[in-house]
């Protein structure tokens, strides 16, 4: 094994360590608070065994004045080491915490920042797991280094400070098996890796089958799908014990092999001691004091193993979430530039290409300022992705959108957002009341304009049925309003900003016609000026609007004969 | 006041306190007999072997004494022995103490999510997905990592306590009882701080479930905050979470280790009395030097494991908390299987709800439904948004059950019908498409395990989807990601008419079945649903007057009631409700809305 190997190897252990001083900037002096009191208390400790050894050669010699000295010494040990023993504790733990909550906000912080392609790649069960349990692992590692690692590497070093005291060949003793115990802990790092990584995996396997059986609930339900979902969650955590067991048996060899090794070490010591002690016709407190070194180093040796453990664990942890750290799906930012004062939209040369498949394949589409367009056509042709490329919710394969006859790339993110809005396909509310769900974390958005938009998306006299008026709290992804009522509520809250461009996708498709024209026309009426775009497949919608585009054959051209997708005969009378 | 969601969740789920969370760990680790055997005995054997060492080691060191060098090497071999059997030992401990705890933990996560599949589906609209998530995930790995590293401790740590008073009790009588004088101050000082602990463990628990909640939340609606442009307000909410989080933990953490400070002092008192107190007994010459030697060692061998066991005490206290929250899933309290239910063949004459009411909680959602649905008819459901539509729906699939009144299948009420037969019968197609991970062979396949690829394409030809399918990328066998997100609306839509008529069932429920499907293709399922329900009953609930004439008879609902009921022509004819509504679409209302 080469020497540079050798340390790569010691310091993968410590890999988890280097990479949580990142998230403990400021805080770093804890750390050598923890390494003095570590070393302080540990000092305390192992010099008890010594400070009785005394104790025993003075009792031997029946000098019985010199015991009150030394017990006044044991107690005087005793309150520096309950002093540090409450710094490494609470030093590890606070530090580990600082950490945690640290990282946590990394994460979040770069998951907001990411493209929502990067959401549709990972699922959100295991996202989830990345940034609480792999969180969790690590923190896990930190704390236990703190508190017991360093503590550990101190008493190996005083053990060894205070055997040489003792006797130069003791020390020696001890001192053979650092390097033995070094490489048994690197092959049993190494053993149990990839073990560590499938279970971190399998964790978040877990989370995924576990969030999507709970949102699917009904269905489930409905379909009789209790059974098989229970089988496949328990596959899942059958897979996830074995990993353990796997690790167990690892951890049964060559964690227990460490403390073995140390037991040897004494053996040898009591021998050498012994015979040393007897030839030359010493006192034993030396020899006694040393196998009492021994005896309360085994312990802390067998943590090491544990650590091993532990750090693995963490390691795979990281990786995971350097995974959400990486930025290299970032939206970019521009950062100067303002929104157009103009907002006509123009969309030129769009080619849009998912997965394999050529959805757009030249398209082209010019909305007048002030207009109220409808875009229709089959279903999957491509609507929701032509209109998310506005807000840049998605990227076009090639081609260019403009607002005002400007680059939407070349207008900040923010700005772009905060003029565009765009109601999904896909609602999502928050939990909360119905007014922050309007309001949705935009600053500065009084009540009554939370009621006006109310009153524009025709979900006002709703709201005021219900008892709590507007501070009803809404469940999980809005679970107890109606489909239509979710919509609207959707719309509430796209126009309770007045938006330069307000594009709606489809957001009606739950709501009964009549409820869905007096919506548009309330708009219109409310809001002049704005631009709307609407993505609608009915009749009703497309003759409302100024004009209807049609998305076929990847390209868009303006529906002149309306009737034509009147196929049911909405035109004439039944 | 409305109640927050933490009180409803904890009205729902219910937290096990305490003494009756650990029983209940402690009979479920039991039910492992053979694993927990050999742990045992394996960690009994580590301790046994652990408290002859002292006396080995005080043997030894007479030896020297007396010396004696075969005596040195006699026990000195004695010594290694005793670590080998340790080495042993302890190797069956860590394999069976890990296969106790995990298979524990295992078996709370299966039945926590065997108990989510029975509880009422109302359950969901109290409790975040997120705490759930939390409770079986997060607090399952807490308990995990406790036993496994716990269990054998504290079993060792009781052994050795008894071992070594025993071997003390038997080497001095009086210095034991010396050594001994500490431990009732341990215990009232470890009672004493036992609330207080409990309780700020309870909160960061609660505090990371807040996490973890508000995080899928998020991550879950990640379209909507990048579209509103609301990251930071995002972020902000979740700062305050994070750092509620970490003010819990601080705060548990501080008391925690002053724990184990005053623990530290209490150790080496002991140490000091006993010293003290051999020493005076070795200057009356009560004892040898190397009976204290022993007992020197004995008191620390002692109190290592009550060292250990009292700081245990605070990852006992959080995994407590933790299992407790996780049989608080297992508890939750089921839909009821009524006295004398049964299964359910098939349906020979008809459905009927008679003076159905029902409320979610505030106000009366559903009232006073009367329908009478024969074994063929096709019945239209239409009303305005809100109107509790997927509602009557939903009980009529029995997701919930009539506050009052009764649903009735050929006279039988539903509610004393085996919910997975009468589901054979039943089949809906939601008004929200929910779609599983994997191709969207396998999205069908739920619905008939049988179904050849083959027999699934044939069906959306048959059914007129296979346009609708013939724009993905790899056709049926996209993978539609995570909640369908790789398809279209419309698609995800297609899917679910597809999973429900491969079923053939005999009774078709369809919430909105077709909203955001195009006319074309509209047109084309709409045909194929004439045919495919000749022979069925189809419950159809739809905005689209379009499907209307699919259906013979139409219910109008408005503010939970059935207003109108007819056939088109009657209440064409009649000029209310739907006479108006439908009318919209044809732009002569008598009050036009523009
Ligand atoms: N993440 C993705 N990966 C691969 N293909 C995708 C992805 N998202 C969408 N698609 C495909 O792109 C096409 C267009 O989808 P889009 O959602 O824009 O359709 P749409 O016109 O809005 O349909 P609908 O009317 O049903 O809402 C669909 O065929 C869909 O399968
Ligand atoms: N789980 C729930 N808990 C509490 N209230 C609910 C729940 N689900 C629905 N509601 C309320 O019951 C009423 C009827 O809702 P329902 O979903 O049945 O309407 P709907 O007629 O299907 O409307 P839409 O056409 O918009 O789908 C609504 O006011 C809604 O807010
Ligand atoms: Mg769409
Ligand atoms: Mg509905």
């Amino acid at each position: 094994m080469s020497h540079n190997n050798f340390f790569s190897k010691i310091t993968g252990v410590l890999q988890p360590l280097i990479f949580s001083l990142k998230y403990l900037k400021g805080k770093r002096w804890i750390i050598y608070i923890l390494i003095i009191s570590a070393a302080l208390s540990t000092a305390s400790r192992l010099y008890v065994p010594i400070v009785i050894g005394l104790i025993i050669d003075s009792l031997e010699a029946k000098a019985f004045s010199a015991i009150l000295p030394a017990i006044e010494l044991i107690m005087l040990l005793a309150g520096v080491s309950a002093v540090s023993t409450f710094i490494t504790n609470f030093g590890s733990q606070y530090s580990s915490q600082i950490y945690a909550y640290n990282l946590r906000k990394k994460l979040v912080n770069s998951l907001t920042k990411k493209k929502v392609k990067f959401f549709q790649g990972n699922s959100s069960g295991d996202l989830l797991s990345r940034t609480t349990m792999d969180v969790d692992a690590t923190r896990n590692f930190l704390m236990n280094t703190l508190s017991q690692l360093i503590p550990t590497i101190m008493i190996i070093i005083f053990a060894l400070i205070y055997l040489s005291f003792l006797n130069f060949f003791y020390a020696l003793f001890f001192l053979f098996t650092v390097p033995v115990l070094v490489y048994i802990g690197i092959i049993f790092q190494r053993k149990q890796r990839k073990h560590w990584m499938n279970i971190r995996k399998q964790y978040g396997e877990m989370t995924e089958r576990l969030q999507e059986d709970i949102n699917g609930q009904r269905t489930v339900r409905t379909y009789s799908l209790e059974d098989s979902q229970i089988a496949k969650f328990q596959d899942t955590t059958d897979s996830y014990f074995n990993e353990y067991m796997e690790i167990a048996h690892l951890r049964g060899f060559y964690n227990n092999l460490m403390p073995f090794i140390i037991s040897l070490a004494a053996t040898g010591v009591i021998l050498y001691g012994g015979y040393t002690s007897i030839i030359a016709r010493s006192q034993v407190g030396n020899l006694v004091a040393a196998v009492n070194i021994f005896n309360l180093v085994t312990m802390p040796i067998s943590f090491l193993g544990r650590l091993i453990v532990w750090s693995e664990n963490a390691r795979a942890g990281i990786g995971r979430i350097n995974e959400v750290l990486k930025d290299d799906m970032d939206e970019e930012l521009t950062t100067s530039g303002n929104f157009p004062g103009e907002n006509d939209v123009e969309l030129r040369n769009i080619k849009i290409i998912k997965g394999k498949k050529e959805i757009i394949s030249n398209l082209n589409m010019k909305i007048p300022r002030g207009g109220f367009v409808c875009i229709t056509g089959e279903t999957g042709c491509g609507k929701s992705s032509i209109v998310n490329l506005i807000p840049r919710l998605e990227e076009p394969t090639a081609g260019e959108v403009f607002i005002g006859g400007i680059d939407v790339r070349e207008i900040p993110l923010d700005t772009l957002r905060k003029n565009v809005s765009i109601v999904p396909q896909e609602i999502n509310l928050l939990s909360g009341t119905i007014e922050e769900n309007i309001i949705f974390g935009r600053s500065a958005i009084s009540h009554e304009a939370v009621i006006k938009a109310a009153k524009i998306a025709r979900i006002d006299d709703f709201i005021d049925s219900l008892e709590d008026g507007y501070e009803t709290l809404i469940g999980e992804r809005g679970l107890t309003l109606s489909g239509g009522q979710r919509q609207r509520m959707a719309i509430a809250r796209a126009i309770v900003t007045t938006p330069s461009i307000l594009i709606l996708d489809d957001v009606t498709s739950s709501v009964d016609p009549e409820t869905e024209l007096n919506i548009f026309s309330e708009i219109v009426k409310n809001v002049k000026g704005i631009t709307v775009i609407l993505v609608s497949l009915r009749y009703s919608a497309m003759k409302y609007s100024n004009e209807t585009y049609i998305i076929k054959d990847g390209q868009a051209e303006i529906l002149e004969d309306l009737e034509s997708l009147d196929i049911f005969g909405y035109g004439d009378s039944r | 006041m409305t109640e927050s969601y933490e009180n409803a969740e904890e009205r729902v789920i219910r937290t096990l306190k305490g003494r009756k969370a650990l029983f209940r760990m402690v009979s479920d680790i039991a039910k492992n007999r053979r694993g927990l055997s050999i742990l045992v005995i394996s960690v009994i054997t580590t301790a046994v072997a652990g408290t002859f060492i002292p006396l080995t080691i005080g043997e030894a060191v007479n030896s020297v004494n007396n010396r004696s060098i075969t005596g040195v090497i006699l026990f000195a071999s004695i010594f290694l022995g005793l670590a080998m059997v340790q080495f042993a030992s302890n190797r069956f401990r860590a394999i069976s103490s890990t296969e106790v705890s995990q298979k524990t933990v295992k078996d709370m996560r299966d039945n926590a999510f065997k108990s989510i599949h029975k509880v009422p589906v109302s359950f969901f609209s109290i409790v975040k997905s997120g705490f759930l998530i939390s409770r079986i995930t997060n607090d399952g790995e807490t308990i995990g990592d406790f036993l496994t590293f716990q269990i054998p401790q504290v079993v060792s740590g009781f052994t050795t306590v008894i071992m070594s008073i025993a071997i003390m009790l038997y080497l001095d009588f009086n210095l034991t009882l010396y050594a001994l004088i500490v431990l009732p101050f341990l215990s009232l000082f470890t009672i004493s701080l036992q609330g207080k602990v409990r309780a700020n463990y309870l909160k960061t628990r609660k505090t990371i479930a807040a996490i973890t909640g508000n995080l899928a939340e998020n991550i879950g609606s990640v379209r909507s905050i990048k579209a509103f442009n609301v990251e930071r307000y995002v972020e902000e909410r979740f700062d305050g979470l994070n750092e509620e989080n970490l003010r819990a933990n601080i705060k548990a953490s501080r008391l925690s280790s002053f724990y184990g400070a005053v623990v530290r002092v209490i150790e080496f008192l002991g140490i000091v009395i006993v010293i003290y107190a051999g020493a005076l007994q070795l200057q009356s010459s009560l004892i040898s030097i190397g009976i204290l030697v022993a007992f020197i060692f004995y008191v620390q061998e002692f109190f290592d494991p009550v060292i250990q066991l009292s700081q245990l005490y605070n990852a006992y206290q959080s995994s407590i908390v933790g299992a407790g929250r996780i049989y608080g899933i297992i508890d939750s309290e089921k839909e009821e299987v009524p006295e004398g239910s049964r299964d359910k063949e098939d349906f020979t004459t008809d459905l009927s709800l008679k003076d159905v009411d029902f409320t979610y909680g505030m106000g009366d959602t559903l009232k006073e439904i009367n329908m009478e649905i024969k074994r063929g008819d096709k019945i239209g459901i239409v009303g305005h948004t809100g109107a509790g539509k997927t509602t009557l729906s939903n009980l009529i699939l029995k997701l919930y059950l009539p506050k009052d009144g009764e649903i009735d299948l050929d006279l039988v009420n539903t509610k004393l019908i085996m919910t997975k037969s009468y589901r054979d019968i039943i089949v809906p197609v939601l008004q929200e498409p929910f779609l599983f991970r994997g191709s969207i062979y396998e999205n069908v396949r739920i619905a008939k395990k049988s179904a050849t690829d083959e027999e699934i394409r044939e069906k959306a030809k048959e059914f007129g989807l296979s346009r609708i399918f013939s724009r993905l990328p790899d056709g049926m066998e996209t993978d539609v990601g995570e909640l369908g997100r790789n398809l279209s609306e419309g698609q995800k839509q297609a899917i679910a008419i597809l999973r429900a008529l491969i079923r053939e069932p005999d009774i078709i429920i369809m919430d909105e079945p077709t909203s955001n499907i195009d006319p074309f293709s509209e047109r084309d399922i709409f045909m194929s649903l004439g045919k495919f329900a000749k022979n069925r009953t189809l419950i159809l609930i739809t905005h689209r007057f379009s499907m209307i004439s699919l259906v013979d008879k139409i219910a109008v609902v408005d503010a939970g009631r059935i207003v109108e009921n007819g056939t088109f022509e009657q209440l064409m004819e009649k000029k209310g409700l739907f006479y108006n509504m439908y009318n919209i679409l044809y732009g002569k209302t008598d009050s036009d809305p523009l």
